[in-house]
């Protein structure tokens, strides 16, 4: 090769040599700067790529009644979640999850467009307590890569073992938006409370969900797992219900049911001196367990369409004319203003004129000469008339206020009705307009404008047993956070009233009677016992009304038993009421299966077999055909 | 013909870095398909048979004086035209696209070999000419190389086909082509992009350049790659998550991490230090033979270094800019470390001829 060449050829390949070797600095620095510069960003990156984040859903509370016994539990059930994260083809992804589901493509579509806007990591919840079968098909599916971004999760899930106490209870069920922007610790899917004790110890009961985490290769599937920190179960609950008191309501409200007489009802029972809640049902009920994994839309509409609103709470929402029950609070009113002794006789012919009107009382004959005891026993209809207009109806609305009627119990259970005991006041406040004398009369035997919640009654109840003190009805007893089961105090009494014991005695003998004389009660006697109770039939709507209405509603009387026992020393106090239930004494016997059952766990005596229809021997006879008067009124 | 004292003459040095980037290759070859739920993957050893077979190779185009090769050359490239005819028409499909002929045990790739046959044919026809080349010969050295070019992008392989380019630059450059030539082609390149990019670049192709330009657009398609090589090279980190412990290769978030994005992989087991190791090894020897290029005793021989020299550097340096997610994804391997054979084989064959330029630069 000549010189020159050779000369020529050593510059071009020494340019290359240079070119190459700037190109090579240049991509050492690339890499310097993507390996050490920027290496934390991209960490990062690759650990959210291969690193996933499971929860671990806490279970909630276990909820114990006041002898240990399991109320509420949690069970397992399994969800079907879609992870988009990897997911290349959504389309087809729910396409085949539908199929393999065994699921409507469109429904599975509505589901995923709701969480459209959520990180695609955050998994969506396809199906709540998916069945084995369809657990089954998309695990198979998973191992094929055919849907490696649909994950099975084990979730606990809330049980309640026996159908008792749905609104004492409650439900549960994802929590909503409203909810989740004003509570921070709350994240989307979360399930909490929504009614019932669910709802008012939602923190108590709520654990800490634990988490996962796992690596996950490029198509999801779960390589091996980082960590795991475990959930928190939540809190578990003591309540004060007694579960055999709460059984034998239940019972005896499903013979009332089983006999045809009504289906619609609510029950309290309290211990007077604490007010801890020994059983509680509203009527009709749901089966929490429905909620427990997600509602499906058919069975919530049935239960929102549902004429008889069986998701109302009716013994903390319902509202009722109290009728006779509330004659105990005219009459104490009266004795405590000096207005009367217990020695006060009214002669009652069957009906009294009073401003120009005539007021009949329930016995078309009249009862005659009758004291407060006898008023009381008999449910003396002019004696009360005779009385309250007496007092006045301020007198009567302090009274009945003092006794917990008219107001709020303050009982830890969410959206509690407040009643309503007239007064001037209220009147003017509320209709602007004086109150006329005339409208006291029907006042005093629980008709009118006055209005109370089977919860209060409970509370009356419990204030005439223990002498004046309005206890705050409760339902939590002890909180076991796990050390142990902690004791939560009684809330503090509404308010606290002295009232005259020879006074108060007067009225207790009357409620003796009614049960254990020739009362209208007696369908609730147990012997040795002295229950003490009261029964009323309140009108649901006037006898004119009640004539000219053409509806197909039902307008048969609501019927009450108020009650404590024993006499002297009550450890029991509450109220059963049937909505239509016809008659008082109705009521009564449905407290004869309650008082029964609480008297023989006491004694340590067998409980009562469960009531029959046949065994309750109900009074069916229309009320209206001894009252209607055929001209008059 | 191979005397004895030319074995004092072979360049050790750069058959010592070309082995150990092939053992760096089937190392982390063995690294990518290691997956203990299906038990030991065979792939490196079928990568050390083709080694070993390439080193045959090696020793073949070593052996035989590297001018008798040029002077066989234009049967060479005949033959290879052929046998790409053949695959083009008869050749086994695979992945859409016809570029092997099962031969039993292994499939062949034979435009793997195009690479050397077209720096043959070109170093004895630019070798034979004196002085700079003129448009004439630039005109049939340019045909000479677009017709395995055409038959390569048809089957259609057109990674392969583009490292055919840079065989003819190269030896027409190092020829004393006029640097106006070479910027006027480089002007009719640039001018020639967008109707290439409207007549002759088929969808998935224009779907990679645009998806370059702007990864995001389309993060689960052809820009999840290059999204991924980056985080993979990225979290490598200075000294690597160790042999078997990258994330991103072992749970193949990066595809064919063993082919095309092998450098990735080492990026991320190996580090910033492992990547600086490899670099190095490849600048060793790419400058070692450019080296045997100034030293061969005759214009043809530096011609043929060069020509086999540029396809080589060229696939590397693309191939370790697409491992770092700074190149449109192409399927590129990176040579003497990705999983294949015919590129092993056909790689090692070319620095047979290499070594034997340096080692016969003394002789007549």
């Amino acid at each position: 090769m000549a010189i020159e060449e050779r000369r020529k050829i050593g510059i071009r390949l020494s340019v290359l040599q240079y070119l190459i070797t700037v190109i090579f600095s240049v991509l050492a620095v690339s890499f310097w700067v993507l390996q050490v510069v920027q290496h934390a960003k991209f960490e990062e990156m690759a650990e959210n790529n291969h690193q996933r984040t499971l929860p671990l859903r806490a279970p909630r509370g276990v909820v114990f009644d006041r002898d240990g016994k399991v109320l509420v539990e949690n069970r397992h059930s399994y969800s079907i979640l879609l992870v988009r994260e990897h997911t290349k083809d959504l389309n087809r992804t729910i396409r085949t999850m539908a199929g393999v589901l065994g699921m409507d493509e469109s429904a599975v579509r509505t589901i995923v467009d709701r969480h459209k806007r959520e990180p695609t990591y955050r998994p969506i919840t396809i199906v709540q307590d998916a069945s084995l079968a369809q657990v089954a098909a998309v695990t198979a599916r998973r191992l094929d890569f055919e849907l490696p971004d649909v994950v099975v999760e084990q979730v606990p899930t809330r049980r309640y073992p026996e159908e008792m106490g749905a609104h004492l209870f409650g439900y549960v069920g994802e929590v909503n938006d409203a909810i989740l922007q004003s509570n921070p610790d709350l994240k989307s899917g979360d399930i909490v409370g929504q009614s019932g004790i669910e709802k008012v110890y939602n923190a108590v009961l709520m654990g800490q969900d634990g988490a996962r985490r796992v690596v996950v290769n490029s198509v999801g599937r779960e390589i091996r797992t980082l960590e795991e920190d475990p959930p928190a179960e939540g809190k578990r609950l003591q309540l004060t219900i007694d579960a055999d008191i709460q059984k034998a309501v239940e019972d005896a409200f499903d013979a009332t049911e089983a006999a045809n007489l009504t289906n619609a009802g609510a029950a309290v029972v309290l211990n007077p001196a604490t007010g801890e809640i020994l059983a509680f049902t509203s009527r009709p009920a749901y089966d929490p367990n429905a909620f427990a994994a997600g509602i499906d839309g058919t069975t919530w509409a049935s239960l929102t369409n549902d004429e008889q609103r069986p998701l109302n709470d009716r013994a903390i929402q319902g509202r009722y004319s109290p009728g006779s029950t509330f004659k105990m609070a005219v009459g104490l009113a009266a004795l405590e203003e000096g207005v009367i002794t217990p020695d006060f006789h009214a002669n009652c012919a069957g009906h009294a004129n009073f401003y120009g009107r005539d007021f009949k009382c329930w016995k078309k004959g009249g009862h005659g000469s009758v004291d407060l005891r006898h008023a009381i026993e008999q449910s003396c209809d002019v004696y009360f008339y005779t009385v309250a207009n007496m007092v006045g109806i301020d007198k009567i609305n302090k009274w009945a206020t003092l006794l917990g009627l008219g107001v709020l119990s303050g009982i830890d259970l969410p959206n509690e009705a407040q009643g309503l005991v007239p007064s001037t006041e209220w009147k003017q406040r509320v209709r602007h307009e004086k109150w006329y004398a005339g409208e006291t009369i029907s006042v005093g035997i629980g008709q009118g404008a006055v209005s109370v919640t089977p919860v209060s009654m409970a509370v009356y109840m419990a204030t005439l047993a223990n002498g004046g003190t309005r206890v705050t009805p409760h339902l939590l007893k002890a909180v076991d956070d796990g050390s142990g089961w902690k004791p939560v105090p009684a809330p503090p009494p509404q308010s606290k009233v002295e009232i005259n014991p020879d006074k108060l005695q007067a009225i207790r003998d009357g409620l003796w009677m009614v049960v254990n004389s020739a009362g209208t009660g007696g369908s609730a006697r147990i012997m040795g016992q002295d229950v003490s109770g009261k029964t009323g039939s309140a009108q649901v709507i006037s006898n004119a009304g009640r004539a000219a209405a053409r509806t197909n509603k039902d307008l048969r009387d609501n019927g009450w038993f108020v009650f404590f026992a024993p006499r002297d020393h009550p450890t029991i106090a509450g109220v059963v009421f049937l909505e239509h239930g016809m008659h008082g004494p109705n009521a009564a016997r449905v407290a004869h299966h309650i008082l029964d059952t609480f008297f023989a766990k006491q004694e340590g005596r067998p409980f009562p077999p469960p009531p029959t229809k046949e065994s309750l021997r109900f009074d069916y006879s229309d009320p209206m055909a001894k009252k209607q008067q055929p001209a008059g009124e | 013909m191979f005397e004895r004292r030319l074995y004092y003459h072979i360049d050790w040095a750069l058959v010592a870095s070309v082995l150990a980037l092939c053992g760096l290759g089937v190392a982390m070859i063995y690294s990518t398909t290691y997956d203990p739920t299906r038990g030991n993957s065979r792939m490196w050893m079928t990568q050390l048979y083709a080694i070993a077979i390439g080193a045959g190779a090696l020793l073949f185009t070593l052996t035989l004086d590297y001018r008798t090769f040029t002077d066989k050359s234009h049967f060479i490239y005949l033959a290879l035209i052929g046998v790409l005819l053949y695959v083009l028409f008869l050749g086994t499909v695979q992945m859409g696209a016809r570029r092997w002929i099962p031969l039993g045990v292994f499939n062949l790739q034979p435009s793997e070999f195009a690479k050397v046959g077209v720096a043959l044919v070109l170093a004895k026809f630019f070798g034979e000419n004196r002085g700079a080349p003129q448009w004439t010969d630039l005109a049939i050295g340019g045909a000479l190389t677009v017709v395995p070019f055409a038959l390569i992008a048809k089957e259609p392989d057109l990674g392969t086909a583009v490292t055919l380019l840079p065989v003819f630059l190269a030896v027409a450059y190092l020829a004393g082509m006029r640097m106006r030539i070479l910027g006027i082609l480089l002007v009719a390149a640039i001018l020639a992009a967008p109707v290439a990019w409207k007549f002759a670049l088929k969808d998935y192709q224009k779907s990679r350049i645009s998806t370059f330009l702007d990864p995001s657009q389309d993060a689960k398609g052809a820009g999840y790659q290059q999204i991924q090589a980056r985080i993979t090279v990225g979290s490598g980190g200075v000294t690597g998550k160790g042999f078997r412990q990258g994330t991103q290769g072992q749970l193949r978030f990066l595809p064919v991490a063993h082919n095309d994005f092998i450098f990735s992989v080492l990026a991320e087991e190996q580090g910033f230090a492992g990547v600086i190791v490899a670099l190095g090894l490849y600048l060793f020897v790419i400058l070692r033979s450019l080296e045997a290029a100034r030293l061969a005793k005759d214009r043809l021989g530096s011609y043929l270094v060069l020509g086999v020299l540029a396809s080589f550097t060229f696939q590397v340096m693309y191939n370790v800019t697409m491992s770092a997610g700074l190149a449109p994804v192409k399927g590129l391997t990176l040579p003497l470390m990705s999983y294949g054979g015919s590129s092993m084989i056909a790689t090692l064959a070319g620095f047979g001829l290499i070594l034997n330029v340096r080692m016969r630069r003394f002789t007549n």
